[in-house]
């Protein structure tokens, strides 16, 4: 943003306000006639009747007051103009009336305002336009009397009367209307709407009071405004307690003003905002309070007011010259024109200079824009950050992904050796608990001094351990991919053939061992069970027929082997028949699948093997 | 299907092992069910096998996987393109499948696992003389994966006669019913029982489905060789 750009804007604009408005001034004058000789004389609150003697020759604008200081009541202005021909109606103008009036043409009530006594209508906010035609008209002398309601403290009298054609006058009424009434009546509307957007803000951001402040002020302000558009004194009983109230007003805008450019200066003063507050306070409680003596001695109240408001501008001035920051030398400018119009103002409070329009309200929207685009632009910087902390907040979430993803990969790492190297344990303890228990057997058979073993034994031995190790490789091959029908398979295949060829007709029947896993150890365990039944069927039980069955009920699995051969009696140590170191390893792996081998053998009638495996939930 | 007339002679027999006792094992065996007459020949490496084998060489010829100057897969896989005659029979040390499966894919009609009892290698062996050939659960498990992977494919050459070569060497309903029935441990007998056929008939079908296997992979080998532009 180009900020001396806008600077020139500013500066055109006023320059083109004040050009329009000298030019018309100008250009209706040669149709216009001023009327500024008039007689005035007092009069009570009650009087319906110019007085007929205590006039005296005034000059207008007329500020009685300066004529007769004390004077709270009614002044009658009398003024007389010759009117050459009634052809057409003319124009009147009333510049400036304080505070209600009526008006009278030659003798006939033209206006009145509501309230001409307390509490005063306030018409001296706009300039007041007649149209006067025949009968009322006059050739020759004309009388217009106008009777002013007033208290002295406020500045009561008469501006100007001009008279002309309906057209010109009527040029003259309406650009006293903009410029004068339009203006303000903007200024307020703006000051509201800008006061309650930034509310809003503020509302929805508490961090934020820069919002809050400038909000404040604005509101303040815009009730300040009022006071130069409305008509009458609502919501006080009385001109005394709306003056008071207003000037309340001005005070507490100004303070609140005042905190809003520390807060935009990110400062803070808790003394001299403390007072500021504390200053606020009394004047409305005075205000409230004691309006009829704050009313009138107003300026103790206004003057210190503005001062500090042209302290705290000038302040501000200085800072916003050394800084750097575009949106603080913004409202600077905004304001440096406004401070310069405002000495004119002062002046015509001040009756420094005579005159009824105050030119600040020109220049207030112009404040108002510039202080709403300082404050929008401190918001979007605020946006600015933000956006850019999210793209700094992204980048850093990036960095802690990849540092999270390399992190859980270096864990999946481990977690996947250790898993390796718990699948060995695994292997290796598969091999321990039968190959390698079979292997020291038949060392330890074969180094026996005393019984050197037959080869035929040793083979058998070895033959055992060859078993034994098909069924680790099996099961540590297909345990992942297999279920315990596809485990057994191989075996009961194998057994099958080797049961076949001994002439051992072998049938098998497996029940609903689809889907189901044991594990990898216990589905070993199982495996070597069955394996070492059927050996103890091929080797020792002459049987011509065994029956093998694996079958799930719900939780529990049941294995059973039966063979018809010739039987043996349990507990009886058999020749050949390995009751002792057979049965103690089938009980031993029973044992270990959490189940008891149910022995049945009678001499004679075959052996039956018999368990019961609980299945654990977590078996699929 | 005629299991009489794909009998096989076991007399020549050629065995390719370099293991001294694994080779007298299987000579033994071999001649225990030859007699002694039999015509048996004995390789320890892969270049004097192929120098044993003339043009017209036939019999049979059990080869190692393990040789001192190859894999005896690459032997089977030149046998079947260069002795047709030469029925070729894996010897397999722990029976890893994939081992099993590459040699049959390469055009071995049987395999024998070393770590099984002379009289299991003795069966096998009487299996593939009567024109059978054995299988375990494992093989056949292994067999069917296969199928299943290489049936969904090969919708995009569209060459018609292919599909139809191809399809001639899909597997038959029957052929397919005993894989699964063996994948889940059936003996030849129960097999047998269950379908109503001889177990020596079962054997046959084994034989045929190793055949097809093998048929399957060249015909794979040839139809990929085309697509990627080796061959025209």
């Amino acid at each position: 943003m180009n900020y001396s750009r806008l600077a020139w804007l500013c500066l055109a604009w006023l320059l083109a306000a004040c050009t329009i408005s000298t030019l018309q001034a100008q250009s209706v004058a040669s149709t216009v006639v001023t009327l500024d000789r008039a007689e005035a004389v007092q009069a009570g609150w009650d009087s319906s009747m110019p007085p007929a003697t205590g006039w005296v020759p005034i000059k207008l604008m007329d500020y009685w007051n300066t004529r007769w200081p004390h004077h709270d009541g009614v002044v009658w202005y009398r003024v007389h103009w010759n009117q050459a021909s009634t052809d057409a109606p003319i124009g009147l103008l009333l510049d400036y009336v304080c505070m209600a009036d009526a008006v009278y043409v030659n003798g006939s009530v033209v206006y009145r305002d509501p309230q001409l006594v307390e509490p005063l209508s306030r018409s001296w906010v706009a300039p007041q336009f007649f149209l006067i035609d025949k009968p009322l008209l006059h050739i020759g002398d004309n009388t217009l009397l106008v009777r002013v309601s007033g208290l002295a403290a406020y500045q009561p009298g008469l501006g100007k009367v001009q008279i002309g054609s309906n057209s010109a006058v009527q040029a003259l009424y309406r650009s006293g209307m903009r410029w004068r009434y339009d203006v303000r009546l903007f200024n307020f509307a703006i000051s509201a709407v800008l006061g309650v957007l930034f509310g809003m803000l503020w509302l929805l951001r508490r961090r934020d009071t820069v919002y809050g402040w400038y909000a404040l002020s604005t509101l303040f302000g815009a009730g300040y405004a009022w006071n130069y558009v409305t008509a009458s004194t609502w919501p006080f009983a009385s001109t005394d307690a709306w003056q008071a109230f207003v000037v309340a007003l001005l005070v507490t805008s100004t303070c609140s003003f005042t905190v809003f450019l520390l807060r935009f200066c990110e400062r803070r003063w808790p003394r001299t905002e403390a007072a500021m507050g504390l200053a606020s306070l009394a004047a409305f409680a005075f205000a409230l309070l004691d309006p009829h003596r704050m009313g009138p001695w107003r300026n103790v109240w206004v003057l210190p007011t503005i001062l500090f408001y042209y302290a705290t501008i000038a302040t501000f001035l200085w800072h916003a010259a050394r800084s750097r920051r575009i949106e603080v030398r913004v409202l600077g400018i905004s304001m440096l024109l406004p401070i310069l119009l405002s000495f004119h103002d002062l002046a015509l409070y001040l009756e420094l200079i005579h005159g009824n329009n105050y030119i600040g309200a020109l220049t207030s929207p112009l404040t108002l824009v510039g202080m709403a685009f300082a404050v929008a632009w401190r918001f979007s910087a605020a946006m600015r950050r933000a956006e850019g902390f999210n793209v700094e907040l992204r980048h850093k979430v990036d960095i802690a992904t990849t540092q999270l993803g390399d992190t859980l990969a270096r864990e999946h790492a481990l977690a996947l050796d250790n898993t390796r190297i718990g699948e060995r344990l695994n292997l290796v303890r598969d091999l321990h608990d039968g190959f390698g228990g079979s292997l020291l057997g038949a060392i330890a058979a074969l180094e026996n001094p005393q019984r050197p073993p037959e080869p035929a034994h040793v083979v058998s031995t070895l033959k055992e351990l060859r078993d034994d190790l098909r069924l680790v490789i099996d099961t540590t091959t297909h345990e992942q991919d297999s279920d315990l029908a596809g485990l057994l398979a191989p075996l009961r295949h194998r057994w099958s053939q080797r049961l076949d060829v001994a002439g051992i007709d072998s049938r098998w029947r497996l029940d609903g061992l689809d889907g189901l896993h044991l594990g990898p150890a216990r589905s070993l365990d199982l495996l070597r069970l069955l394996q070492e039944a059927l050996t103890n069927v091929l080797k020792h039980s002459h049987a011509s027929r065994v029956d093998v069955a694996v079958g799930r009920a719900d939780t529990q699995l049941s294995i059973e082997v039966r063979d018809d051969g010739d039987g043996f009696e349990p507990g009886v140590a058999h020749d050949g028949r390995p009751s002792g170191a057979g049965l103690a390893s089938l009980r031993a792996r029973a044992t270990r699948l959490g189940s008891v081998l149910v022995l049945d053998a009678l001499p004679g009638r075959g052996v039956t093997l018999r368990l019961d495996v609980l299945l654990q939930a977590s078996s699929r | 299907m005629e299991s009489a007339e794909n009998g096989i002679d076991l007399s020549p027999t050629l065995i390719v092992e370099d293991h001294p006792a694994m080779r007298q094992r299987l000579l033994q065996l071999v001649v225990g069910l030859t007699g002694s007459d039999a015509q048996i020949t004995t390789a320890n490496s892969i270049a004097s096998a192929k120098a044993l084998l003339d043009e017209d060489a036939s019999g049979v010829a059990l080869i190692d996987i393990g040789l001192p100057d190859g894999n005896g897969i690459e032997l089977i896989a030149w046998l079947h393109i260069h002795r047709p005659q030469v029925t070729s029979v894996v010897i397999s040390a722990w029976g890893h499948e994939d081992t099993v499966l590459a040699a049959l894919r390469a055009g071995a009609i049987g395999y024998l696992l070393k770590e099984r009892d002379d009289v299991e290698l003795s069966l096998a062996l009487q299996s593939i003389r009567r024109g059978g050939a054995p299988i375990d659960p494992n093989i056949a498990r292994g067999i069917l994966a296969l199928l299943q992977l290489s049936a969904e494919p090969v919708t995009t050459g569209a060459r018609v006669a292919e599909v139809a070569e191809r399809s001639e060497h899909a597997l038959s309903e029957r052929e397919s019913e005993i894989l699964r029935l063996v994948a889940r441990g059936y003996s030849n007998r129960e097999i047998a029982e269950l379908i109503t056929l001889s177990r020596f008939t079962i054997e046959g079908y084994t034989k045929s489905i190793y055949r097809k296997l093998a048929v399957r992979s060249r015909t794979a080998a040839v139809f990929e060789a085309k697509a990627l532009g080796l061959l025209y």
